[in-house]
């Protein structure tokens, strides 16, 4: 005879209660955890190289880098002068909590005032899976073309932060900027879109301040 | 393709529900997905069919339950349809944002399984 049971549940519980775990010890450390996702060679790790150079030193920031193969990108962000750790997937196309939990284990990381989570390049798998951070953040740069956030709305649906990266090619390419913020706030009115190029630094001030304020926000809020 | 580790996932909640009812073979499991969860379901019915390959539970099917977006335009106060593969969330009469319900699930339902004692 057969057995009917009704489950209802999510089918990523087991990562969602994780997540949620974490979520609540970066709230009582006062860590600002922000989770970067973009297609590959967008810039994530160039940007990150910016940020750790332009930040305040006083604050203490660390990167999880999120990659199939190579050590590559923690060891770029270790020169840049940041703590990081290196989480290889071995083929998985995004991270989960699981990974999260086990490499702020392996990396001993201790009283950050922000996280840093480098998503494995990819606009599609990592969307599903929240790693208890406080926001997400896309990264689009110019090159890639000017129809990515209709063509990917998950993601920028999603991100709180839309970061327009590699600005200073665009009098090279066909990219109409307007369109594409407009496409963004169409998909998500609340979105804050901040353009930057790792290159000349232009927009990184901005991309600071905007991170220093959501420190700020966070620690008024669990103090 | 994050089907497999979804699929995985669901496999896992489902054999814990049989676990938690005795044992016996996986049949069927009924998935609700809701198309603003970013979850293809034909790579997850791919991904399914080779998670349960070859394991005791070989052959059990999954049931996909597909879940719309329900929305509508607040000015016009009427639900709208979207264009198919478009994510305009403005209504398309008067511009307007359009208000969304639903759509994002991605949840386990129901597992049918067979009692090992009748196997």
């Amino acid at each position: 005879m057969k057995r009917v049971i009704s489950v209802r549940k999510r089918a990523l519980a087991a990562n969602d209660e994780r997540a949620g775990s974490l979520r609540e010890r970066f709230a009582a450390a006062g860590t600002l955890v922000v989770n970067l996702i973009s297609s590959p060679g967008s810039g994530k790790t160039s940007l990150l190289e910016a940020t750790v150079r332009r930040l305040d030193p006083g604050l203490r920031c660390a990167v999880l880098e999120g990659d199939v193969a190579t050590q590559r990108d923690a060891e770029r962000i270790r020169a840049a002068g940041a703590p990081a750790h290196q989480i290889l997937t071995g083929g998985a196309c995004h991270l989960d909590a699981r990974q999260i939990v086990t490499g702020l284990e392996e990396a001993g990381f201790t009283d950050l005032d922000i996280l840093f989570i480098e998503n494995v390049g990819n606009l599609i798998c990592p969307t599903s899976y929240d790693l208890g951070e406080d926001f997400k953040v896309a990264l689009l740069s110019v090159t890639e073309g000017d129809d990515k956030p209709f063509k990917y709305p998950a993601i920028f649906s999603r991100a709180e932060v839309t970061v327009v990266t590699k600005i200073d090619l665009l009098a090279h390419v066909a990219f109409d900027l307007p369109a594409v913020e407009e496409q963004v706030r169409t998909l998500n009115p609340s979105a804050r879109i901040v353009r930057t190029s790792a290159t000349t630094g232009e927009g990184i001030d901005r991309w600071c301040s905007l991170l220093t304020e959501r420190l700020r926000a966070k620690g008024a809020a669990t103090a | 393709m994050h089907e497999m580790g979804i699929a995985v996932e669901i496999y896992r909640a489902a054999r814990d529900a049989v676990r938690d009812h005795g044992s016996g073979r996986l049949e069927t499991v009924t998935v609700s997905i809701g198309e603003l969860s970013a979850v293809e379901p034909e790579l997850l019915r791919f991904a399914w069919e080779a998670v349960v390959a070859g394991g005791p539970d070989a052959g059990a099917t999954l049931s996909i339950r597909w879940c719309p977006a329900d929305q509508h335009c607040p000015a016009c106060g009427e639900a709208k349809d979207r264009s198919d593969g478009s994510w305009l969330r403005l209504c398309p009469d008067c511009g307007n944002p359009l208000s969304i319900n639903g759509g994002t699930e991605l949840d386990v339902e129901q597992v049918i399984f067979v009692p090992e004692e009748t196997t």
